[in-house]
């Protein structure tokens, strides 16, 4: 996946301008940045929800039906629908069934394997309602890897969640790196970051993107934070304001 | 009175049975719309679009001509106002919706005031005449009730994506903008086909009242459309019931039965809950 000279806008309001870059295949790329950077804007763009202004944006994953699978922050969701697990899981099928196309064996099989990657298999029948919030995470993470796409985007997968389901979804990402797939993935945190093979710090501008130990150096951070960073030793810290706005 | 004959009596005559038939329809419709209109939170949009219709009926009864043709149009015109508003407006959607339905509202006034037959009209288009119901009028009942629960059946997946999350419905490739049309369009259907029943003042109440009462009953979207139809059902016999023995307004009687039960479901579960909780003190 490539992008040349993207600009991305909501209306009148530009959130990132002239971003070139490139996203790896079989890889786990983090979008990181301080708030309004142009993290969850960026990925709309990738999942093909908001077309750039300018420049070219090129995912291949997406000339196929369902070739992109967008993991969406849990807060986005309407929490009054009452849903099972299951039946969460099984709407990233719908990608590939369309609305009225009945699920076959594969489908079936294909959450099940979700549900499974995410450990949330003795879940399958409960309501959304009854679970925790990490719980409830998996449930919309193994959605993502229900879809079977080649590209996973996750807007802020493990914020402020439990060590156990933390893991989970860690893993989870890991195998789909492992089968070959593209994931990409907003965080706000820095150790997160570190993990990943490939990193895109944000600024309304791709800052610096490459290898973690070639983007997060001081200059970069200091580029895209601003004043936010503090150095206490030899550590930097990050004052960030609250993860979501 | 044997108590057989006071409880039989209410649906004896051809108007009432007529009147039970009516308003079974009504709850057919707007129960399964009404059920993602409570779940995706639209319940103001459709007080809106139920005040929407005035104005067409009102114009359709001073010139005379079909009332459902005059408020399908009126319907129309404020879907096309409400999208607008949520394209457009740079304020909370919340107040361009509000002068929308408030402006309906008072055009549909002013023209009736035109009409001879002022309060009589105003009455029957606000609160319904159910009692007043003619064969023809229950076939168009039946249409809509169809139309709304054969969409309904084939549009499942992506109203229950468009309801999960917008954006969620978007990637999946779902249209997200048609299905919002497309349940704007079926909330018209369902307002349209009921008002005869109920008026257009207190089609609200059947549209939230029973599907807001299922989805505190029940955890499935489907089966929340069941109860909910169940729920509308009772509440129409109810209150033909009590419209027959107490001289009330039947469509009054019939959507605040609705809204009734939603109070008494949700004060048990209250009451429930805090016995549950009385013990452990502090917590809420």
């Amino acid at each position: 996946m490539t992008a040349h000279a993207v600009e991305l806008a909501y209306g009148s309001r530009t959130v990132l301008t002239g971003a070139t870059f490139t996203v790896p295949p079989a890889a786990v790329t983090a979008l990181i940045g301080p708030n309004g950077a142009g993290k969850s804007t960026l990925l709309h763009a990738i999942a093909g929800l908001l077309p750039p202004r300018q420049g070219k944006l090129d995912v291949p994953a997406a000339a196929r039906r369902g070739g992109v699978a967008y993991v969406l922050q849990s807060t986005k969701v309407n929490e009054h629908l009452p849903l099972t697990v299951r039946e969460t899981v099984t709407m990233g099928r719908y990608a590939t069934t369309g609305a009225w196309r009945r699920l076959a064996a594969t489908d079936r099989e294909a959450v099940d394997r979700a549900l499974e990657a995410l450990a949330i298999t003795d879940l399958a029948r409960r309501s959304l309602h009854e679970l925790s919030g990490g719980q409830r995470q998996r449930a919309f993470v193994a959605q993502g890897l229900a879809q079977g796409a080649e590209v996973l985007l996750l807007d802020e997968p493990i914020t402020g969640l439990d060590l156990v389901s933390r893991q989970h979804i860690l893993d989870a990402m890991s195998a789909e790196r492992a089968a070959g797939r593209a994931v990409v993935v907003s965080t706000h945190d820095l150790g997160d970051a570190a993990a990943a093979d490939h990193l895109l710090l944000l600024a309304g501008r791709v800052v610096a993107s490459g290898s973690p130990a070639d983007v997060l150096t001081e200059a970069n951070l200091a580029a895209a934070y601003g004043g936010h960073l503090l150095q206490i030793g030899d550590r930097t810290l990050i004052l960030d304001d609250h993860p979501h706005h | 009175m044997d108590i057989v004959h006071w409880f039989a009596d209410p649906y004896a005559a051809g108007f009432m049975q007529r009147a039970l038939l009516a308003g079974g329809l009504a709850v057919v419709a707007t129960s399964v719309v009404g059920t993602w209109v409570v779940l995706r939170g639209l319940s103001f949009l459709g007080d809106a679009l139920a005040h929407g219709v005035i104005p067409g009926i009102a114009l359709a009864v001073l010139w005379g001509f079909s009332i459902t043709v005059g408020a399908l149009v009126s319907a129309a015109l404020m879907v096309a106002g409400v999208t607008l508003v949520e394209r457009r407006s740079r304020l909370d959607e919340d107040t361009g919706v509000g002068l929308l339905f408030v402006g309906m509202l008072a055009l549909g006034v002013i023209i009736i005031s035109k009409s001879r037959s002022f309060t009589n009209d105003v009455q029957s288009l606000l609160f319904g005449d159910v009692l007043g119901v003619t064969a023809s009028d229950l076939r168009l009942q039946a249409f809509a009730a169809l139309l709304v629960l054969g969409a309904s059946v084939l549009g499942y997946r992506a109203f229950l994506v468009l309801s999960f999350n917008e954006a969620k419905a978007g990637s999946l490739g779902l249209h997200p903008g048609v299905t919002h049309l497309a349940l704007l369009a079926l909330m018209a259907v369902a307002i349209v086909s009921s008002f005869q029943s109920v008026g257009t003042l207190l089609v609200f109440g059947l549209l939230t009242g029973p599907p807001a009462t299922a989805a505190l009953l029940v955890r499935r979207v489907w089966l929340c459309m069941v109860v909910s139809v169940a729920l509308g059902w009772f509440a129409v016999v109810v209150g033909l019931f009590f419209s027959y023995h107490f001289a009330l307004a039947a469509g009054a009687a019939m959507a605040g039965v609705s809204v009734a039960m939603f109070f008494t479901v949700l004060s048990i579960q209250a009451l429930w809950e805090w016995r549950r909780q009385a013990p452990v003190m502090g917590k809420e």
